[in-house]
């Protein structure tokens, strides 16, 4: 009795997930089609900018993303410079190498293939110190991995910091097989050709900001910025992040305090209001038409950290469950000749010796990690 | 000693009783009186029979008889003179009559009392004179007071013309507390007063006979016989109804809804909040308060409270007087009030009355007990959450009595006990402390004091700690200038503070804290000079003092730079004169007027902004210095109270009320529930006083005797109302002005309610329909919330239906029901995504302009008493029952989180389950 009443006053204390369900509004169907920026002015010397649009969609709508093509980007100095972006595809607009002028002040400009034209307000270059370190400590409790960023700027004038990451991480297909497959033809596989080592990439898909704008000098300690589940396939092997700094605004430290909480809330009492996010873009042709983004022109600082699955404590890691169906054919008289029907399977190993040999095969997803997104090529940073 | 000296005139009259001849006939009487004094009585009876009277003149003196007999027995017409006046009567043997009060006197021995030879055992062991106790019932008790007639003034031969005034208190027979809000009138002529919340009352009668009567909610109506010669004082105690085990004839005066003059104004005593079930079955007035008409919440975990469309800051909460600022535990969860040392609270929602100030919406007065003047006890309770204990009694001879309260929680011992350990790390406490001290000086002065002090401590995971806490105290001296006019003069201090620490990194290791600070000053006057007015005037003075924010390094390490937004103070004034107009008896008028000046007070840095364009930081144009106690701004207004009562029959009345009302203090909240980091900020240069005005119109009619209905409906406008620019930030902010809009709002509604009282099945059942609406018309504001248009408040809820039942199956079993139905809260919702920062993001629609499903939810609970034995130790309950009985989950909040890239909607139900609850309640 005590420990189910413990419970039930823990269910309303503590917002546990027992009185969280999801929630479907009801619909909300009407397609707004606002334009979104995304990117960010890099003043790095010989610095590649690359800004994407895309629209917006309806809750209901499945599709990932909706690009915006045909569209004119520039990046325009106040000076009157103006450098064209050139279109990459898939809404991607990238510029040249450039180098921006460390006191100039630059705005983007946009117009889209339906005649609307935006511009943002002109921003000046903002400074970013160096990354000092990263470090990474793994929960003693739950067992989940948080990698922090340190930073310090003795000038005390970056103030403001936004990262964001590019992570990669090694696997190995479920079966480590000795033959490939190509044109119908089987081969011995060696390192250049090898499928059971991969390495996947992805993006960061949350927004780490911090602020030293409270202290009395522009510190930044201990700043979460990656966070890994515990056992995750991240760290099943080998881990490695490459995380990238900028220096803000206060204006955008703003913009993405407040897009920060309207999407990653926790859902307690106490959250903000969810506000409308307010960027630094406007459409010109249409003032009433919201536009989402905000520009910023910054110096991009980075450093990368490795974490080793010997590294993390209790890491029970277990190669994604593929059904792996091994079956046995018998050999071709050319034995390099692969006939096997079913194209969802692949060659393992031959058993025994010629000329009454077998053929093992397996399903080709445990055989060759790069059906799960990777590359086989090792990465040139990888150490 | 007159008692002492009647004994022994007793016994020298007795011993002469001897065992003289017995068997003589008894006379039977023809007799026709009424309302006679006892003295005729006996004149005539002396003259019909051949019987003596033996009385003691100066206890017959105020007994008057009233008696009809054809040719009955002499004791029977004897007995029904004297039934119910707590008089008995012997007659012996010799015709001869013994009146006495309480003992009967036994005109005979004790058979063998002269024969001792026979029983020489028997030595002197039993008394010679044998008092038989009259049983004391308490009902006889009352009776008598009811038949007695109490003079009034210096007694004359012919009363004369004009009016005496009676004044006195109501008290509680068994505790000896104040009763406040009971009716004292007469019929003939129709005079009626309400006493005060000291128990006091005031009323003016014409010269001569009068019955008195005396109703109030849960006590037993009384009535005295009064012969009214001058001015003069009575003190009437009255029984409380359920104490008694026989069948209870309750009348109530059932027209006082219809009759008041008071107009939006919910009483709620505490014996209904204690049957209403409740969460983990914690007794609160505030969630009581929340299921009256006209009263919404922005969700079930708030204890902020919305009064007809107005904000939860624009209600002033008071204990005894004193503002409480926080009147919650665990962050909303539980109201800071402990329902032992409550006496009941009072809503007032339309007709504020003119002595109260200084809020837009409503005023939520709660009254806490004086404790017991008659003996020594204890009360206590043991739930699942928290225990209380209560002491209270006399100090020196019932002239002073103390009443001290307090509560705890052992929820640190529950967190404990949860399996998973990632609670071990939490902990959360509150305790709240009350103490009252009532002491009369003599008849004309008494004193009345106050401590209150609740505390908050939460820390969840070893992480952020919060803490906060009320602390008031207030000393309040009531003296009677004459039987036309009294004065209160109080003065005391409130103050609310919290802070918020964090020690996880060092260096950024820091505490916020941030507190207000009042002092009071209330001067009150009463003046009744006669049935027709009922004047109040008085004045009242607040120093304010808030340090809005100190943010400081909490350890060695820590690189916090010490920040702090400075002070602030003003002085808030305000007097006011109030009259209660009877004109005829069934037309009144009340009308009062405040007069309010508020000065926001140096030193003081104020910021100076560009006129005309939007306020933000890039607008200041310069910064203007003020010293100490320099006068910054000063805004001040009159406020108009006017109400007004006619009644078309004896159980229906209309009343029409106009109220207008300042505000000069503001919290500063961008969430949508209160919370107890809220900031209170003060009216200065850049911020105008919140400034509204209320019209209703009521509709009141009884059916039967314990059935009120009634119909309100409202209008109310609210001007420099403010809300936030989107992602304002308030805390630390040092130019708060820039990120407040000044808004506008309306609200109208129409309330109905039934009301059963008194009989078994008691409660109400209310339904609201109501419609409050936003505007942000700041020409300076930069940022147009919704384009400038209307939209909904956070707790707009246009239907809302509440039903509290208690059904009483025994004066030992009763039952109690709670249904509550509400339309959904507006809320913001995400109208589109877009990918940003590497991942999906939601955009929101305009504020409010979405809905989250209905609220629906029914409680249960059951309350057995212990046996009614009136000696034994302790008298104990038990309450059990279930909170959201059908274990609904209703939705608290809606939010949209990105989970793996993908927007996710998820609803959270705080009480999204059936929770049972056990609570054990004590008294000796």
């Amino acid at each position: 009795m005590k420990k189910s009443i413990a419970v039930y006053w823990l269910f309303f204390l503590l917002f546990t997930t027992s009185c969280k369900k999801t929630y479907e509004p009801s619909v909300i169907t009407i397609n707004y089609n606002y334009l979104v920026i995304d990117g960010v002015i890099n003043a790095n010397p010989n610095g590649v900018s690359t800004i994407t649009l895309s629209r917006t969609k309806n809750l209901t709508d499945s599709q990932s993303a909706k690009p915006e093509a045909g569209a004119q980007v520039s990046i325009d100095a106040e000076s009157g410079v103006s450098f064209l972006l050139s279109s990459q595809g898939n809404g991607m607009y990238t510029s040249a190498p450039l180098n921006l002028s460390v006191n100039g002040k630059y705005r983007l400009r946009i117009a889209t293939s339906d005649g609307s034209k935006y511009q943002s307000d002109l921003v000046a270059v903002k400074q970013t110190s160096p990354i000092d370190s990263l470090s990474w400590s793994q929960d003693t409790l739950h067992k989940d991995v948080t990698i922090f960023a340190h930073t310090h700027d003795p000038q005390n004038s970056t103030r403001f910091y936004r990262w964001d990451y590019i992570e990669t991480y090694q696997y190995h297909s479920q079966i480590e097989s000795g033959l490939g497959l190509k044109n119908g033809l089987m081969y011995y596989i060696d390192s250049t050709t090898q499928q059971y080592n991969c390495w996947a990439t992805a993006n960061s898909s949350v927004i780490a900001i911090a602020s030293s704008e409270v202290l009395s000098q522009d510190v930044i300690s201990y700043a979460p910025v990656v966070w890994i589940p515990k056992n995750s396939e991240q760290i099943g092997i080998r881990y490695s992040v490459n995380i990238r700094q900028y220096g803000l605004t206060k204006e955008a430290y703003q913009y993405w305090d407040i897009l920060k909480k309207s999407t990653q809330q926790t859902g307690t009492i106490f959250d903000p209001q969810p506000s409308q996010v307010l960027g630094n873009i406007h459409c010109i042709s249409n003032p009433n038409e919201p536009v989402i983004g905000f520009v910023s022109a910054s110096f991009i600082t980075e450093k990368r950290l490795f974490i080793d699955r010997r590294d993390v404590i209790d890491w029970v890691y277990t190669v994604p469950g593929n059904e792996c169906k091994i079956d046995n054919t018998p050999a071709n008289n050319n034995f390099l000749l692969y006939t096997y029907p079913d194209t969802t399977y692949g060659p393992y190993h031959f058993t025994t010796g010629f000329p009454n040999s077998t053929l093992v095969i397996a399903k080709k997803d445990c055989l060759d990690c790069r059906r799960r997104g990777g590359t086989s090529i090792k990465p040139a940073f990888w150490k | 000693m007159p008692r002492k000296m009647f004994c022994i005139w007793l016994l020298s009259v007795s011993l002469f009783v001897g065992n003289t001849a017995m068997g003589q006939e008894e006379k039977r009487i023809t007799v026709d009186l009424s309302e006679v004094s006892f003295s005729r009585f006996v004149q005539e009876m002396e003259t019909a029979g051949q019987y003596r009277f033996y009385f003691n003149p100066a206890e017959t003196d105020n007994l008057h008889i009233t008696v009809k007999a054809n040719k009955e027995l002499f004791s029977i017409v004897l007995q029904q003179a004297l039934q119910g006046t707590g008089f008995q009567f012997a007659v012996d043997v010799q015709y001869r009559v013994y009146i006495t009060q309480k003992y009967k006197i036994q005109t005979a021995l004790p058979e063998g009392f002269f024969d001792r030879k026979k029983n020489t055992k028997d030595t002197i062991a039993e008394p010679i004179l044998f008092l038989k106790s009259a049983d004391g019932d308490k009902d006889k008790l009352k009776a008598s007071l009811e038949k007695k007639l109490f003079e009034i003034g210096p007694k004359t031969n012919t009363t004369g013309k004009g009016n005496g005034i009676l004044t006195g208190y109501v008290r509680d027979i068994k505790t000896g507390e104040a009763i406040s809000g009971a009716v004292v009138y007469v019929d003939t002529p129709a005079v009626k007063t309400i006493t005060d919340q000291f128990g006091y009352y005031s009323i003016t009668l014409p010269r001569g006979r009068h019955t008195l009567r005396i109703n109030s909610i849960g006590m037993k109506d009384t009535k005295r016989q009064l012969a009214v010669y001058a001015d003069g004082k009575l003190t009437i105690e009255l029984e409380d109804y359920i104490a008694s085990l026989k069948a209870v004839t309750v009348t109530t005066e059932k027209r006082s809804n219809v009759r008041s003059l008071q107009m939006g104004v919910e009483k709620v005593n505490i014996r209904t909040i204690k049957q209403v079930p409740s969460v983990l079955g914690e007794s609160d007035i505030l969630r009581v308060v929340l299921t009256l008409p006209g009263v919404t919440s922005v969700g079930e975990a708030s204890t902020g409270f919305n009064v007809r469309g107005g904000a939860a800051d624009q209600n002033l909460i008071l204990l005894n007087d004193a503002t409480i600022y926080n009147p919650s535990h665990l962050f909303g969860f539980f109201s800071a009030f402990n329902t032992d040392v409550v006496k009941g609270v009072e809503l007032y929602k339309s007709a504020i009355p003119e002595k109260y100030g200084g809020r837009l919406s409503s005023v939520l007065d709660v009254s806490t007990r004086d404790g017991n003047s008659k003996k020594l006890s204890a009360t206590g309770g043991i739930g699942i959450l928290t225990s209380r204990l209560t002491l209270e009694g006399p100090l020196d001879k019932g002239k002073t009595t103390f009443i001290l309260g307090g509560r705890t929680t052992y929820s640190d011992w529950i967190l404990q006990q949860i399996p998973n350990s990632a609670y071990a790390n939490s902990s959360a406490s509150f305790y709240d402390l009350n103490l009252n001290v009532t002491h009369t000086v003599n008849s004309k002065n008494t004193l009345y004091i106050t401590g209150y002090m609740s505390h908050d401590r939460f820390r969840l995971d070893s992480d952020t700690l919060y803490k906060y806490g009320n602390q008031n105290a207030i000393i309040k001296w009531k003296h009677l200038f004459n039987n036309r006019l009294y004065s209160v003069v109080s003065a005391g201090v409130d103050r609310y503070d919290y802070s918020v620490s964090s020690e996880r990194v060092p260096v950024n290791a820091y505490k916020l804290s941030y507190d207000i600070n009042q002092t009071h000053f209330r001067t009150e006057f009463n003046y009744n000079p006669n049935n027709k007015h009922s004047v109040n005037f008085g004045m009242h003075t607040i120093l304010y003092k808030i340090h809005p924010g100190s943010f400081e390094p909490a350890s060695a390490q820590s690189l916090v730079v010490y920040d702090k937004v400075p002070a602030e103070q003003a002085m808030e004034a305000a007097i006011y004169l109030g009259d209660r107009f009877n004109i005829t008896p069934d037309f009144s008028i009340n009308a009062g007027l405040r007069y309010s000046i508020f000065s926001y007070l140096g030193p003081h840095d104020v910021n100076n902004y560009l006129a005309g364009s939007p306020r933000s930081t890039g607008s200041i144009i310069g910064t203007t210095s003020y010293a100490s106690g320099k006068n910054i701004k000063t805004y001040s207004g009159p406020e108009i109270r006017i109400s007004m009562r006619y009644s078309i029959s004896k159980d229906a009345s209309v009343k029409l009320s106009y109220n207008t009302l300042r505000q000069y203090i503001h919290t500063l909240s961008n969430t949508t529930a209160i919370s107890p980091t809220d900031i209170w900020k003060l009216s200065d240069s850049n911020i105008p006083p919140q400034q509204g005005y209320q019209v209703s119109l009521g509709f009141y009619k009884n059916f039967t005797e314990s059935l009120e209905t009634s119909v309100e409906v409202y209008y109310k406008h609210m001007d420099h109302y403010l809300d936030y620019k989107s992602g304002a930030s308030l805390v630390m902010n040092k130019h708060i002005e820039t990120d407040v809009i000044n808004t506008k709002g309306e609200a109208y509604g129409i309330e109905f309610m039934i009301k059963k009282t008194q009989t078994k099945l008691n409660g109400w059942l209310s339904y609201t329909y109501s419609n409050t609406r936003l505007q942000m018309d700041d020409p300076i504001a930069g940022e147009t919330i919704n384009k400038g248009n209307f939209y909904p408040a956070n707790f707009d809820k246009p239907h809302n239906v509440n039903f509290i039942g208690n059904y009483k199956f025994s004066h030992r079993l009763s039952l109690s029901l709670n249904a509550v139905y509400s339309t959904g809260r507006p809320i913001t919702l995400p109208i589109a995504l877009f990918n940003q920062a590497g991942s999906q993001r939601v955009y929101y629609s305009e504020r409010n302009q979405y809905r989250i499903p209905d609220y629906v939810r029914s409680d249960i609970s059951v309350n057995i008493e212990g046996n009614h034995k009136i000696k034994k130790l302790a008298h104990s309950s038990w309450s059990l029952g279930i909170y959201n009985m059908l274990a609904r989950q209703n939705p608290y909040s809606i939010y949209f989180i990105q989970e793996g890239g993908v927007i996710k909607g998820y609803q959270l139900s705080i009480f999204g389950t059936a929770i049972p609850f056990i609570t054990y309640n004590f008294k000796f």
